[in-house]
């Protein structure tokens, strides 16, 4: 049997000479091109572009260029203080440091683990509710609420419930069985803020994922199924390479959002038990930021901007290359 | 006014103290909690934002906040406020409190001992180890302990009375490269470790929060609950207990004269910022929090704080600390330390929490104290 794939090459020829939604659209001809644009017009385009990039550069390149470069003094955040130059110092603080290479490791672990479970909970129940029904648009409805709590109060929440005499550890000692560890042993404590994590935060996935399978053509999922294609054929052949380009960004979304972990992780675990979900934003704004150690602060700040776009253009990379693959 | 928020220091509590003075003085205080984990966050968040308050209460000057705030020594009122002089770095008075806070407290469950057949509070360290095997042999939890910041403070304030016997200002001591903060904590993180392998300390306390185990005590269920005094305020707010509640200072070794001294904090403790552009009426405002007797008596009440003839009617139990505080022979500074007597390093705190609840995942005490001098090694 031959199956269908979503790739470009290879779209239905009935489909082929059709406009087709999102496609690129024909190029109007104005008679004038856009080098012999008069001066004013050109004035005009400018003028309707410098407000974004006035925002964009007092609200992002400003405050990363103050990062960077107090990450090379000993500033304390002080106003009396006039920050020095120590150098790399602080870089070679930050990877010197067991307490930082601690907050690191936990870190990865929380932005692997984590996505992987939102990525893979979005994405079923995505599945699940792909087709519109009154119960699915209930269903969607429920499942973002999460996400509109804020992570403080889903710390509280969830300490309520899974702490040593919590409302579960009560019913399971009500029924004669052993209090289970979720906040008092390393491991246990770990794995629990990455499920936490992930039940608040898979509701934006979850949306990504609709939005993509709406958008997976039709025709095609009828023609596979014509085919004799069965679910699981259907998914892995069709569905899932048109699903593609929402995974990346579901992916490099909640990596990213994961690398920054911290709100949950003070209402939840306060970093504990003995530092075992200490995160690096936690180490940055809870532990450093105290202490004044505003350019150290500031050095592992750059460390995860640095990160963060390297995970995004790493993915973004790869899956250029996993385009390109198919195509040829 | 950026404060702190607590069970007991409510928002409310805030308002309504300051309230007189507002009506008297025509002067509105805006009442801030922290936007960050505790005050000293947001107070540091807030001077490099250029937004600090023009008061801050419940933090302590140290080198670097010392610039930031106002030298209160030329104010005749802060002559007679508690601690003032503790707290004074470089003979220069930055900041004002209250009262003071007893540190080194062990609360108890009077009934839970008789039942236990334990016929007087424990003085050394093996009177302690017997009085916990007693409690948990009459079905008790023998001691109280919580996760978050509580851990390592409790382990801090049992140890206080035998730390500062055997060795006197001991943070002066670690600055002076005289003693190290493992060696002075090893000897409590073993006695911990062997209690938590006794079961005497639950390990699953330190995912506990503190107001739970503040619940378990007033329930009757706990034998010990090391605290400071701010624990009465609670006590005499839950009504009737199901327990007599008794207080004793922590044991020492044997041979040292008891009780040791006790640690101590001032409370509600008062800076006002340099950069204010309201320094006066924020002068005004601090003079009156520490001045004034009924804000001073509203605020010993709320929190459990002391304060040398006040007249404030105590509970039983607030009777029986300021007997405590009475007896002992000094009252000392505490954690990183006050004033000039302070550690070389800053941010003790939290990292003692994180290694004293290591002991509770496993660590050995030998490793916990390693830990301990490898931090003050890469910090200081």
């Amino acid at each position: 049997m031959a199956l269908m794939s979503a790739s470009k090459t290879d779209s239905p020829p009935a489909a082929a000479n059709l406009p087709r939604e999102g496609g690129a659209r024909p190029r109007r001809t104005t008679g004038r091109s856009s080098g012999s644009r008069p001066r004013t017009s050109r004035w005009v385009e400018a003028s309707m572009v410098l407000p974004a990039l006035v925002v964009f550069v007092g609200l992002l390149v400003v405050p990363v260029g103050y990062a960077v470069y107090y990450s090379f003094t000993d500033y304390n955040g002080f106003p009396t203080q006039t920050p020095e130059i120590v150098g790399f110092d602080n870089y070679v603080r930050i990877f010197e440091s067991a307490d930082v290479r601690g907050s690191m490791v936990v870190t990865a672990i929380v932005a692997v683990a984590g996505s992987m479970v939102v990525n893979a909970a979005a994405l079923g129940l995505a599945l699940l509710l792909w087709r519109t029904t009154r119960f699915t648009a209930f269903a969607r409805v429920v499942m973002f609420y999460p996400h509109v709590l804020s992570l403080i109060v889903v710390g509280f929440l969830w300490s309520a419930i899974l702490g040593p005499q919590g409302a579960v550890n009560s019913v399971l000692e009500n029924l004669g069985r052993s209090p289970l560890p979720f906040l008092s042993d390393e491991t246990w404590a770990l794995a629990t803020l990455i499920l936490v994590i992930a039940w608040a935060q898979f509701g934006v996935q979850l949306l990504i994922y609709l939005a993509g399978l709406q958008a997976v053509p039709a025709e095609l999922l009828e023609a596979s199924r014509m085919d004799g294609a069965n679910r699981w054929q259907t998914f892995r052949h069709v569905t899932w390479p048109a699903l593609a380009p929402s995974v990346t960004v579901a992916l490099i979304t909640s990596m990213i959002s994961l690398l920054k972990t911290y709100d949950v992780v003070v209402s939840l675990t306060g970093g504990g038990p003995a530092g075992s979900t200490k995160t690096f934003a936690y180490q940055i704004l809870a532990v450093e930021f105290p202490k004044r150690q505003v350019g150290l602060a500031s050095a592992e700040a750059v460390v995860l901007i640095l990160v963060a776009a390297f995970l995004a253009f790493g993915v973004l990379a790869l899956r250029r290359r996993h385009d390109q693959g198919a195509q040829a | 006014m950026l404060v702190n928020l607590t069970d007991n220091l409510t928002k409310d509590f805030w308002n309504d103290l300051v309230k007189p003075f507002e009506d008297e003085t025509g002067i509105d205080v805006k009442i801030e909690g922290p936007t960050g984990t505790n005050v000293g966050e947001t107070f540091s968040s807030q001077l490099a934002a250029g937004t600090a308050p023009d008061v801050v209460q419940s933090i302590f000057p140290d080198d670097q906040i010392a610039p930031e705030v106002l030298d209160l020594s030329e104010e005749s009122w802060v002559e007679d406020t508690p601690m003032v002089d503790t707290y004074a770095i470089d003979g220069k008075r930055l900041v004002a409190g209250v009262g003071s806070q007893a540190q080194s407290l062990v609360y108890y469950n009077k009934t839970a001992f008789e039942k236990a057949g334990i016929k007087a509070t424990p003085q050394t360290w093996d009177e302690f180890n017997a009085t916990l095997g007693q409690l948990a042999d009459a079905g008790y939890t023998p001691l109280q302990t919580a996760g978050q910041w509580q851990t390592g403070l409790q382990l801090q304030q049992l140890w206080h009375p035998t730390l500062n016997t055997e060795q006197p200002e001991w943070q002066s001591a670690v600055a002076d490269e005289k003693l190290t903060l493992g060696d002075a904590f090893e000897p409590m993180f073993e006695h911990y470790a062997t209690w938590l392998g006794d079961g005497y300390i639950k390990k699953t306390d330190v995912g506990l929060d503190p107001t739970t185990a503040d619940a378990n005590f007033m329930e009757g269920k706990v034998g010990m609950y090391p605290l400071g005094s701010w624990l009465v305020a609670s006590l005499d707010n839950a009504g009737e207990l199901p327990f007599e509640v008794g207080v004793f200072s922590p044991p020492v070794d044997d041979g040292m004269a008891y009780p040791g001294p006790q640690g101590a904090t001032m409370a509600s403790p008062y800076m006002v910022y340099a950069g204010s552009e309201h320094s006066d009426e924020a002068l005004q405002l601090v003079e009156y929090l520490v001045t004034d007797e009924a804000a001073i008596e509203s605020q010993l009440t709320a929190d459990g704080v002391f304060r040398a003839g006040a007249a404030v009617e105590q509970s039983p139990v607030a009777t029986e600390i300021q007997a405590v505080i009475d007896e002992a022979p000094a009252l000392v500074a505490v954690g990183e330390g006050a004033g000039d007597i302070r550690l070389p390093v800053v941010g003790l705190n939290d990292k003692f929490t994180e290694i004293v609840q290591s002991l509770y995942t496993g660590t050995s005490p030998e490793d916990a104290a390693k830990a301990l001098d490898d931090w003050a090694e890469q910090n200081g």
